[in-house]
């Protein structure tokens, strides 16, 4: 009845202001962190992320303080605080990842996502280098506060940042390049399993209960698989000669090198993401 | 323009669309009509590239939704409200969603007035009402400026300002040459919006045609005819090959003769009339009897108007 009335009325649609390009990465990825950094739960995992960091590596050398009053000052170097959190931390760092799709599938936005972008795999390579980035620059800001935290308990200890000494170098390279594997990891549970909830439970479970447990289980079987576990293949990075040996004369399993057991994380994480792409690419959303 | 050629989808066993062909012509209110299940969502899901079909294939304007470039471009889509992460403001996701494209925030902030939505901009979406949500997914549909919009139930939880807000600018968008895709389960919302019909039931195309087309046809010719000697009176027109349906105790409604040969009919037989009169169809009627066999979950029958013209014949011939 009345619609042709109405058409008169109707509010203006097209304009000039309307200029668009195709869909790029790039463009993508900027859409990524608009959206990484638009969320509450994201900033406040990244803050929890920090305090687990800094946190850890205050108390960690406190603690070593108050253990040399009687023992006096001993070996070590200041690295080995900086990264004293990272178990903690990567709790942090799996959330996170987890979300990054998993939070799309359970809020129902994958649908806005997919159909934004319908070339899948550039989401999921966007999302990968927004997580990656943001877990890398946090880690190097956290390992900065953290060592201007500890200053104070280093000349107690005895220890300084001696770049000389090649465990050093990895330690530092590798606290950053660590959490940044556990996010992709998480990014490829979050994306295949598609659900939060079941996400989070899966990659905590694995990296905190299932690897202590067989870490601790003295089953021949068990110390064969344990070098190969995502988090302590990885988490060898971390640590300084003395304190490998020390892991590998505990070990019957494989003795890898710290490098090489970091390559074996990269490849859980590596895997993952394939067959989430896989899944992405063949599934209806 | 889309373009839907054998169109199937199939989940398991549970065909959701079957062999659908159909085009969305530009300039004009294409409506998707169909019970609850008949395959309209799954539909546009297929055409926008979130569920690959089974068989056959959808275009929009000429192409795959998923080779498109710059899809926003072509075709905007309203799939749910629920597409949205609640922890979001509707001004993010504009924009995040605008980045993908290069559009600018300017736009952003034209679709969010267009919408009507500049006061709750910077509220994150969670605490949205139904009709906020879908007034925000219509102006992400809008983003682009796009050609084509596919809307799912649009009006599904407006308020009577949102609805008529939609309709005008279903109808404004199509004056402007663009082609205008919207799905509903309302009949009436329908007869008010779309120009066109495509009704569809159990996942095929029952119906393709203009709404005025579809009126038209529907029940061809109905009679309303009242008469203290009802009973006598649906004999003889029976006996004329009419289909007739007993609508209370003294009243018929007859179809398949005109008025007057209802009223001839009557006088050769000397029943008298109380009332004669030729009832205009409507969409609903249109709607009900294409889609009588096709509704997924039917609710029992709560008065005779539900009754379509086979249950009535079948009802009829068991007396």
């Amino acid at each position: 009845m009345s619609t042709t009335v109405l058409t008169k009325k109707a509010a203006p649609v097209g304009t000039t202001s309307t200029a668009t390009g195709p869909v790029t990465l790039w463009r993508t990825v900027v859409a990524e962190w608009i959206k990484f950094v638009g969320l509450r739960s994201t900033v406040w995992t990244l803050v929890a992320m920090v305090v687990l960091l800094v946190g850890v590596s205050v108390l960690a050398a406190w603690g070593a303080t108050t253990a040399l009053v009687d023992a006096g000052p001993g070996q070590g170097n200041v690295a080995q605080y900086l990264s004293a959190g990272y178990q903690l931390a990567q709790l942090a760092v799996a959330v996170l990842g987890v979300l990054a799709m998993g939070g799309e599938y359970s809020t129902g936005a994958i649908r806005t996502t997919l159909a934004t972008v319908p070339r899948r795999w550039m989401v999921l390579v966007a999302k990968a280098i927004v997580l990656g980035g943001v877990i890398a620059v946090v880690t190097l800001v956290s390992m900065v506060a953290s060592y201007v935290a500890t200053m104070p308990f280093h000349s107690t200890l005895g220890i300084e940042l001696d770049f000389a000494d090649p465990d050093v170098g990895r330690m530092l390279v590798g606290l950053p390049l660590y959490l940044v594997a556990i996010s992709l990891l998480a990014l490829g549970i979050g994306a295949l399993l598609r659900h939060t909830a079941a996400g989070l439970t899966l990659v905590v479970g694995l990296l905190l209960v299932i690897e202590n447990v067989i870490a601790l289980v003295p089953l021949k079987l068990f110390d064969l698989v344990s070098p190969f576990l995502p988090m302590t293949a990885g988490s060898k990075v971390l640590f300084d000669s003395d304190t490998l040996a020390m892991i590998d004369e505990a070990s019957t399993g494989a003795n890898l090198t710290p490098w090489v057991s970091f390559g074996v994380l990269v490849a859980w994480a590596v895997t993952l993401l394939a067959l989430a792409m896989v899944s992405l690419r063949r599934r209806d959303a | 323009m889309i373009e839907a050629q054998g169109l199937t989808k199939r989940y398991g066993s549970t065909t959701a669309v079957a062999d659908m062909s159909f085009t969305v012509e530009p300039g004009r209110v294409t409506g998707f009509l169909g019970p609850n299940g008949a395959g309209k969502s799954t539909t546009m899901r297929m055409t926008v590239g979130l569920d690959a079909p089974t068989k056959g294939e959808v275009t929009v304007n000429g192409r795959r939704y998923v080779d498109h470039g710059a899809p926003l471009r072509e075709i905007g889509v309203l799939l749910d409200a629920k597409a949205v992460h609640p922890g979001r403001t509707a001004r993010r996701h504009l924009t995040a969603m605008a980045a993908t494209h290069g559009i600018s925030r300017t736009r952003v902030d034209e679709v969010i007035d267009i919408a009507g939505l500049a006061s709750v901009a910077d509220k994150r979406v969670g605490g949205f009402s139904l009709g906020m949500g879908q007034r925000l997914g219509i102006a992400a549909a809008l983003l682009g400026d796009p050609q084509t919009l596919i809307l799912d139930e649009p009006v599904n939880g407006l308020d009577p300002e949102g609805v008529l807000w939609v309709r005008r600018l279903a109808r404004s968008l199509a004056d402007q040459g663009r082609t205008v895709f919207l799905s509903s389960h309302l009949m009436a919302e329908m007869a008010l919006t779309a120009d066109h019909v495509i009704v569809v039931g159990r996942g095929r195309v029952l119906a393709d045609a203009p709404v005025s087309d579809l009126i038209a046809a529907a029940h061809g010719e109905r009679v309303r005819v009242a008469s203290p000697h009802a009973e006598r009176l649906e004999a003889v027109l029976r006996s004329q090959q009419a289909t007739v349906v007993a609508t209370g105790r003294d009243s018929l409604e007859v179809t398949g003769l005109s008025a007057a040969q209802v009223g001839d009919a009557a006088a050769d037989a000397q029943v008298a009339l109380h009332e004669l009169t030729a009832i205009a169809g409507s969409l609903e009627d249109a709607y009900l009897q294409l889609t009588a066999e096709d509704v997924e979950f039917r609710s029992a029958p709560m008065d005779t108007h539900e009754t379509d013209a086979m249950a009535s014949q079948n009802e009829g011939g068991s007396r």
